[in-house]
Parts: C-alpha cells; sequence; structure tokens
C-alpha cells in the first residue's frame, strides 16, 4: 500500500487558500459535472482507539467533507480501492475552563472509517517502536550511561550496613 | 451399661438434629439426663441400640441441600438464578411456553438482515450462525426428470417469463425499484405454476402451504461481551442477535425432510471464527420484542419448511455492484442472504418444536432457499445440527450447522419480441429438483 503515513501527518495540496468551503457554485440540472482540482481537503489516518477489521482504515477529516468526498479523494488522488466509507462526528467538550475561569471549547472532528477493496488490508504501523538498549562499545552514549550508574552507585548507601541509615552509627 | 457421658443413641440423634428444646438440649449436653426422662420429655421412641439403630441414623441426610443464596449479590446467587430460569424452561410442557419464557427478556440486540450491504458479511454471517459454508448442492437431492417432461415445464416457464417481459403492458416502473416490477409477479407465478405441475410427483406438495410475504423471524445468543463503561462496567453480558425476514413466498409442510447429511458426520470445511464485536461490520443494535416466528403460529400442522423463495433487492443490484468495483461482493451477499434467511427460518421451526440452545435439536432440520432478481438464481440448502450456540452450551459442541449453495445462473440469456434465447435448463432443473424434495416416508404415485 502506498500510503504514507504518521500520527498527525497532513496533506497539503496547495499552498494558496482557495475560496472558503461554504460556497461551492451551486448546482444546476444541466451543468456539467464539478470539478475541483486542488482540492482544500486534508485527511489525517489516525491509529484505531477500539480494534478495527483488518480492512478498515480510519481517518479524522474536515467536518465539511462527505462520504463521496473522502471516496473520491482516495481513489483519485492515491489509487486506494475503497469500498465503502462510514463516517460520524465526535464532539468534543465544552467543559474545560482556562484561568480566567472562561469555558474552552475542544474543537469538535469527523472521522471516517473506509473499508478497504479487491481484499487489501491495512494495520497501522508502529511509530515508536522500542529503541535496543544496547549501545556500541567506544560510543558517546556508552560513555555517558557508564558515568551515570557510577554516580548513582555513589549515591547509594553502603550495602553492607543493611539498609539501615546513617543517622544511627558513629 | 453406657457411661454417664454418653448420651443414649435417639436423644444423641435428636440434639444433633437440633430437635430438642433447649433446657433439655443443654441438659443432654451436659449427660445428666436420665433415660426414661428423656424419652419422655422428647417424645422419642426408645430404638434399640443394635447395629440397624446406628445404620438407620447415618444413612439418611440430616440436614437440608446447602444451596447459595437466590437474591444475593453473587457469583454463585446468579449461577442459582440461571439454573432455576433453565430448569423452568426444561420443565415447561408446550413448546409456545418455552418459547415465551426465552423472548419475554427484553435488551439490546444486535439487528441482522439477511440482505445487507456490508462488506464481507458472509463470514461474520457465518460466525453468528456457526454455519460451515460448502460450494455446490447436497448429493442427496431427487433426481433429475426426464427430458420429456422438463420440456414441457421450460414452456410453461416461458410463458411465465415472455408474461412479464413482453406481453403485460406496464406503467413506468418507480425509481429503482425497476426490477420488482417483473420479478415479484415471475416469481409468485413460477412457484404457483410449478407446484402445480409437481404436485404428482410429489405428493408432499399437495398437503403443503404456500405462504405470501411470510414474516420469518428468529432470535439467539451468541458469544460474549464485557460492558466496557458505565454502571455495569465489568460485568459480562451475551450477544444476542434477531433476524426479521420477509421472503417474497415459502412452502410449508406437515412432514419433516430428510437429512441432507447424517449428524454426527464431519466435513472439512469451518466455521470462520472472528474475533470483533458485531458493530465493527457494522451491525447495529435496538430493543423490541424478541419474534420467532416460521411464517404461522405454533398450533400449525404445517410446521416444517420446505422452500423459500426471495427476491434480490436493490441492496444486491449486480450493475450497481459491477459500477462500484464490488464485483466479487455479488456472491458474498448472496450467500449471506441465503444463510441468514434459512438459519432463522430452521432455527424458529426447531423452537417451534421445543428445541433450544440447552436442549438442543435431536436431529437436524432442513429447509431449501432460491434467490432471484428475474434473471439470475442461486440455490441454498441448509441444515440446522446445533441450536447451542451460547457460550455454556457450546462449550463441548462439535456440530455445525452446514449451508450448500451455488453461485447466480442465468435463467435466459436475452428475450427478443416472443423468443426467450439462450435458455438454461440447468436452472429449471434445480428448481424442479428442490420442488421435489420430500421425505422417504411420503409415498410417490408414478405418473
Amino acid at each position: 500500500m502506498g500510503l504514507w503515513c504518521c500520527e498527525t501527518a497532513t496533506l497539503r495540496l496547495c499552498p494558496l487558500p482557495l475560496e472558503d468551503m461554504d460556497s461551492y457554485p451551486l448546482y444546476q440540472y444541466g451543468n456539467p459535472q464539478l470539478r475541483i482540482f486542488r482540492t482544500n481537503f486534508f485527511m489525517t489516518l489516525v491509529r484505531p482507539g477500539t480494534e478495527q477489521p483488518e480492512d478498515t482504515v480510519q481517518f479524522r477529516i474536515p467536518m465539511e467533507m462527505t462520504k463521496p468526498d473522502v471516496k473520491n479523494y482516495l481513489q483519485d488522488i492515491y489509487s486506494v480501492p475503497v469500498a465503502a466509507v462510514r463516517t460520524r462526528i465526535q464532539y468534543c467538550t465544552n467543559k474545560k475552563r482556562n484561568h480566567k475561569n472562561q469555558k474552552v471549547k475542544r474543537p469538535d472532528y469527523k472521522v471516517a472509517y473506509v473499508q478497504l477493496a479487491e481484499g487489501q488490508t491495512f494495520k497501522f504501523p508502529n511509530i515508536f517502536p522500542e529503541k535496543d538498549q544496547t549501545t556500541e562499545s567506544g560510543s558517546l552514549e556508552e560513555i555517558q550511561n557508564k558515568f551515570l550508574e557510577e554516580d548513582k552507585q555513589k549515591q547509594k548507601a553502603d550495602p553492607r550496613r543493611g539498609g539501615v541509615t546513617e543517622w544511627f552509627g558513629l | 451399661m453406657a457411661a454417664r457421658s454418653r448420651l443414649p443413641l435417639p436423644l444423641a440423634a435428636a440434639a444433633a438434629r437440633g430437635r430438642l428444646p433447649l433446657p433439655l438440649a443443654a441438659a443432654a449436653a451436659r449427660g445428666g439426663l436420665p433415660l426414661p426422662l428423656a424419652a419422655r420429655a422428647n417424645n422419642v421412641r426408645r430404638l434399640s441400640c443394635g447395629r440397624a439403630a446406628l445404620c438407620s441414623a447415618t444413612a439418611t441426610a440430616t440436614y437440608p441441600p446447602l444451596l447459595p443464596s437466590r437474591t444475593a449479590k453473587s457469583k454463585a446467587a446468579k449461577r442459582r438464578r440461571e439454573e432455576e430460569f433453565y430448569q423452568r424452561v426444561h420443565d415447561s410442557p408446550a413448546p409456545a411456553d418455552k418459547l415465551q419464557l426465552l423472548t419475554k427478556l427484553q435488551r439490546l440486540k444486535y439487528v441482522v438482515s439477511p440482505q445487507t450491504t456490508a462488506i464481507g458479511a458472509d463470514r461474520w454471517y457465518q460466525h453468528f450462525t456457526k454455519t460451515a459454508f460448502v460450494p455446490g448442492l447436497p448429493a442427496s437431492l431427487p433426481a433429475p426428470l426426464p427430458a420429456a417432461q422438463l420440456a414441457e415445464l421450460r414452456s410453461l416457464v416461458s410463458e411465465a417469463v415472455l408474461q412479464e417481459q413482453f406481453y403485460l403492458k406496464r406503467r413506468p416502473p418507480f425509481l429503482y425499484r425497476e426490477r420488482e416490477q417483473t420479478a415479484l409477479p415471475l416469481i409468485g407465478n413460477l412457484v404457483s405454476l410449478l407446484v402445480g405441475s409437481l404436485t404428482d410427483r410429489n405428493p408432499l406438495l399437495g398437503l403443503a402451504t404456500l405462504d405470501r410475504e411470510p414474516q420469518v423471524s428468529f432470535y439467539w445468543s451468541r458469544g460474549e461481551r464485557t460492558v466496557p463503561r458505565g454502571h455495569r462496567k465489568r460485568k459480562v453480558d451475551p450477544i444476542r442477535f434477531q433476524i426479521e425476514d420477509k421472503p417474497w413466498c415459502q412452502i410449508r409442510v406437515p412432514r419433516q425432510l430428510t437429512e441432507f447429511m447424517p449428524l454426527e458426520n464431519s466435513i472439512p470445511e469451518d466455521v470462520p471464527v472472528i474475533h470483533m464485536e458485531p458493530s465493527r461490520l457494522p451491525l447495529f443494535q435496538r430493543q423490541y420484542d424478541n419474534n420467532i416466528f416460521i411464517g404461522s403460529k405454533v398450533a400449525d400442522p404445517a410446521c416444517y419448511g420446505h422452500t423459500q423463495f426471495h427476491f434480490a433487492s436493490e441492496k444486491l443490484r449486480r450493475e450497481k455492484l459491477v459500477k462500484d468495483k464490488l464485483a466479487d461482493q455479488i456472491e458474498v451477499r448472496l450467500r449471506a442472504a441465503g444463510m441468514a434467511s434459512l438459519f432463522a427460518w430452521t432455527g424458529a421451526q426447531a423452537a417451534y418444536q421445543g428445541f433450544w440452545s440447552e436442549a438442543d435439536v435431536v436431529c437436524p432440520f432442513v429447509s431449501q432457499a432460491v434467490i432471484t432478481d428475474g434473471i439470475y438464481f442461486s440455490f441454498f440448502c441448509y441444515q440446522l445440527n446445533t441450536l447451542a450456540l451460547t457460550v455454556r452450551a457450546d462449550q463441548h459442541n462439535l456440530r455445525k450447522n452446514i449451508c450448500w449453495g451455488t453461485e447466480s445462473m442465468r435463467l435466459y440469456e436475452s428475450i427478443e419480441g416472443e423468443d426467450i434465447k439462450g435458455f438454461n435448463d440447468e436452472v429449471l432443473d434445480l428448481l424442479v429438483r428442490f420442488l421435489l424434495n420430500r421425505p422417504e416416508s411420503v409415498e410417490t404415485k408414478i405418473s
């Protein structure tokens, strides 16, 4: 699958702002098919919070985008075969307050669940893999780690005292 | 002579049962009660203190059975309530009472519709109903008719098709419901024609009932789910399902059809297991009356199913799926529809006979279905081997339900004026074989 992604990747196709998305040219019967060549929409591929089937990909999309928009976007720009799209709007809280006790709204967002066609599957990758703890010998990191460990050792109390504090004794 | 400290036997037994009044009990415990006084005080018969008395005193249980509470907020109490409920269902005499007990409680349930637009629905439905799908039809269908009789039926069927497509003048059809206008009358006419022609070969059809647009529903549980949040967090609930189906017509018979495969046989095909919640399909929950219905009420003598005829609605419209590049989903949706409808029908038939998840079916319930949109026909046979789909009943259950099905086949290539081009005899042959299916006990009159 050729879809590059990261947790908060955004794809901006056009740096110039187009007209505002609320005012599409109104369609009247007989008009030609409306075509948009450089759309102002951008979709964010996210890791699903709950388990999704293998052929389902989860996106955060602008509120103004619709299911056919999502399908056309993925098929025409990215050549991703889309079988079905389902959307929902996530309402976010207006309950939080700032330091002036004013209510602060977290913006709502729309989520799209895209089912891929032709038996394709997608698993969200692990973007932050665990780093191996083994460091190369002679490198700066190893020297630093050694120094830190020796420092920690010096701070610790004498093990022969068996946990008893220095307050007692001579 | 008994020592003073040892109590005489009846008193000891009475003291153990706790039946002695307190002062006497205390005195008896101290061991100071003389024998005649004790006997008079407690009206105890003086038993002989021999081995017989010893055996009889210890053989009978002296305590009532220790049961967990029925009303406590504990797992043992919940288990006891469940056991008592199951016992009540087992003990109810009539299947109608069992149905009433099982479907009494309303809770949120997934409403499964046989004809669905979901992607890959057949695997999910197989998991919900524990069905293995076998491509092709079972070998034990009746033998095909000789060519001469088939030719007669062929002309009848051609007439029926031309009636809808050519002879009748119709109004312009409703938008997105064009196919219905010709297909639904065609199915009705075909069924009536074929049933009428084949009654002499299959006397069971003479005893059958033909329903038009019957309601078929079934309610069952499969799997469990832990409630993730809310005041019932961490509680374990069964996942409930309901199918509401409306075939265009169906044939119900008073005798059960013979099984396609013996109950004990195992087949290589597996039941797919899906470890995700049904809501991911997507499937939605509702709460309303739990219905189990085969098309007629429990008292109807024609309580076994024979064949259903479904119309493949706009959701299964082939041209639309091909245009959306989902051509592989055509067969998937037809299979899902066939499996779900037939599982609901056979499950409801079994429920009408008093079987449920804790009382599994004794012999398989068998039904057939034809799904068509007027041109393409798909044939399905279903054998219900088990109704034990709940987690508790499914633990040691090796049986699985089996669904046989064909791909969709065209009845004819095209119609030019009054001629039907490319009539497919195979479809007619299968239709006839489906309708000729009967149990061995029914006598055949050979014409």
